[in-house]
């Protein structure tokens, strides 16, 4: 556990993934408790008088059905903010924080060169989000059991593993600005505004006709273009782990090259 | 030049009689701050050598870029023959190094984070590790958050010498450190010294150099007053003391003699600054009673000023 950059990072994540695995899967079955409710209320009736752009822009087409509930209510927003949020602390933490708190200092003076510490760290946030959607899988599939929203094991797989390269790309961006600066906070300030900016792009891009040709660029869109509870993987979701490899390749270099921070 | 010189082999170890430091104009610009300018430095193998100055003179910069963690602005560093900056790698397998404001790794015992640096150094000799740990008293068991200052200190230093480095940096590294542990601290020190590795030891506090540094440079506002040995430079410190004495002083007596820069009165006594020995001193001095001497910690900055006036 304590030979690897990658494993003492990862263990030094464990208290927070458990804490942020108990607020997804509570996330999750919170919605769950509520569905059979909403299911009773015929709020497809309901929104059947909503505007169609709206409609589109909060994903609540096809409340009618379990699958449609989950991507209305969670992956429109909520679930997608939380891996972005929970990529983005470890990812500006991992390199930047650790620098600043003086941490780095002992390890940057073995000869573990730096491109090998920023890329276990980045290895060891990526785990770090993967084990959160595993978690989010789990949760979806146990309250679709619960409340009988028969929800796919397959569909459900897909739409975690599409959040969970959502927060993976955003906190490898936010290792690589952290890496390249030596800021948390401009890791933590860039990256965020980063998100928004991607959130805003999507949400635009699903209430204004005009700009949709723009939406696919937006990580968000990306993600949930699908659902994500959806039939298959989208094909731009590739883009998501790649902006991800070349933010960290980018990072490398100067990381390398740069003065580290003393404790 | 006739004879064609082999190709330099960056993989061979530097010849036994270079300096084991090597500096050649090294500089660091922070914007427009030069907290290091022009210093040329040459440490000897096998030896203590204290790097002495005021704070913020320049002597953590210096470490930092021998170590690597800064680049330097111009100039260029050798450690035991390796270029610091191209050969970065070279000169971490060589280096140990003691920082002076310890942060560790709270979350993790001692053991587990010396195990941790260990493997990031291709491991180290077990045996090694063990006989510091014993020798420092340190309960590798505890979590690190959970121990006192002193007690990190200890882990500080293992994780600085359990790989027996050829070089060993420390910056300012007794403060914290409780008088007992600061002995086998110095003890370790000369038994690096004595199997002929090499041990850079930064401070701002003379006493703590002079007892086991063999060779001393002074840097002041980031350039490099003097290089001497530490009986030269305490030779040239002024200390600051007040003597009461049974019998009153002769104020004339002392002015005039062998290293007493000044005297005058004080509460109770006579207050003098000496110079180098203080053999005179208290050979006059002694028929008048010596009840009491108290003397002030040496005011570095002002060694140094007098020292930079003097060259």
């Amino acid at each position: 556990m304590f030979r690897t950059t990658f494993g003492r990072s990862l263990y030094g994540m464990r208290h927070g993934l458990i804490g942020w695995s108990v607020g997804v899967a509570l996330t999750v079955w919170v919605m769950a408790a509520i569905w059979p409710s909403m299911q009773s209320m015929n709020i497809d009736a309901l929104l059947a008088q909503y505007p169609e752009p709206l409609k589109e822009a909060f994903n609540v087409a096809d409340y009618g059905t379990g699958t449609g509930f989950l991507n209305g209510e969670l992956f429109s927003i909520v679930l997608p903010a939380i891996f972005v949020v929970y990529g983005i602390g470890r990812g500006a933490r991992l390199v930047a924080g650790e620098e600043q708190d003086g941490l780095l200092e002992l390890v940057a003076v073995t000869p573990a060169t730096r491109t090998s510490i920023l890329v276990q760290k980045a290895a060891a946030m990526v785990v770090g989000v993967a084990v959160l959607g595993v978690v989010l899988w789990v949760a979806i599939l146990l309250g679709s059991i619960a409340a009988g929203m028969d929800v796919g094991v397959v569909p459900a797989a897909r739409a975690s593993f599409l959040v969970s390269l959502l927060g993976a790309e955003f906190g490898a961006v936010a290792i690589a600005v952290g890496a390249a600066s030596g800021r948390r906070s401009i890791a933590l300030a860039v990256t965020g505004g980063l998100a928004v900016a991607a959130y805003l792009l999507y949400l635009v891009g699903q209430l204004v006709e005009g700009d949709r040709p723009y939406r696919w660029l937006s990580p968000v869109y990306q993600a949930i273009v699908d659902g994500p509870i959806g039939p298959s993987l989208p094909g731009l979701a590739v883009l998501m782990p790649l902006v991800a490899l070349v933010a960290v390749g980018v990072a490398v270099p100067v990381f390398e090259r740069r003065d580290l921070a003393g404790s | 030049m006739g004879t064609t010189a082999p190709a330099a082999d960056r993989t061979a170890p530097p010849p036994e009689d270079g300096p084991v430091v090597d500096t050649r104009g090294l500089t660091k610009r922070f914007g427009d701050t030069v907290a290091l300018d022009r210093l040329d430095l040459q440490v000897p193998r096998g030896c203590i050598f204290g790097y002495l100055g005021p704070n913020g003179a320049g002597k953590s910069t210096t470490i930092r870029l021998l170590l690597g963690l800064l680049r330097p602005t111009s100039g260029t560093a050798h450690v035991l023959g390796h270029d610091v900056v191209r050969e970065r790698r070279r000169v971490h397998r060589l280096v140990g190094y003691l920082p002076g404001d310890v942060s560790i790794d709270p979350d993790l015992t001692a053991r587990q984070y010396l195990d941790h640096l260990a493997s990031l150094r291709g491991g180290v000799d077990p045996a090694v590790r063990d006989d510091l740990v014993e020798r420092f008293d340190l309960d590798v068991n505890r979590r690190i958050g959970t121990l006192s200052h002193g007690n990190r200190q200890k882990v500080a230093i293992v994780q600085a010498c359990m790989h027996e480095p050829e070089l060993l940096v420390l910056d300012e590294p007794t403060q914290g450190l409780d008088p007992l542990v600061q002995r086998t601290f110095l003890d370790l020190l000369r038994a690096t010294r004595d199997r002929g590795g090499t041990v850079f030891l930064s401070s701002h506090v003379l006493s703590e150099v002079e007892d086991v540094a063999d060779v001393v440079a002074v840097v002041r506002d980031g350039r490099l007053v003097a290089t001497t040995s530490v009986a030269d430079l305490v030779e040239r410190t002024r200390r600051r003391l007040v003597l009461t004495t049974h019998s009153p002083a002769d104020l004339v007596a002392l002015r005039a003699t062998d290293g007493v820069r000044s005297a005058e009165p004080s509460d109770g006594g006579v207050e003098v600054v000496v110079e180098g020995s203080m053999a005179a001193l208290f050979r006059l001095a002694a028929p008048w009673g010596i009840e009491r001497v108290v003397a002030d910690e040496v005011d570095l900055a002002g060694v140094f000023l007098h020292l930079y006036e003097g060259d």
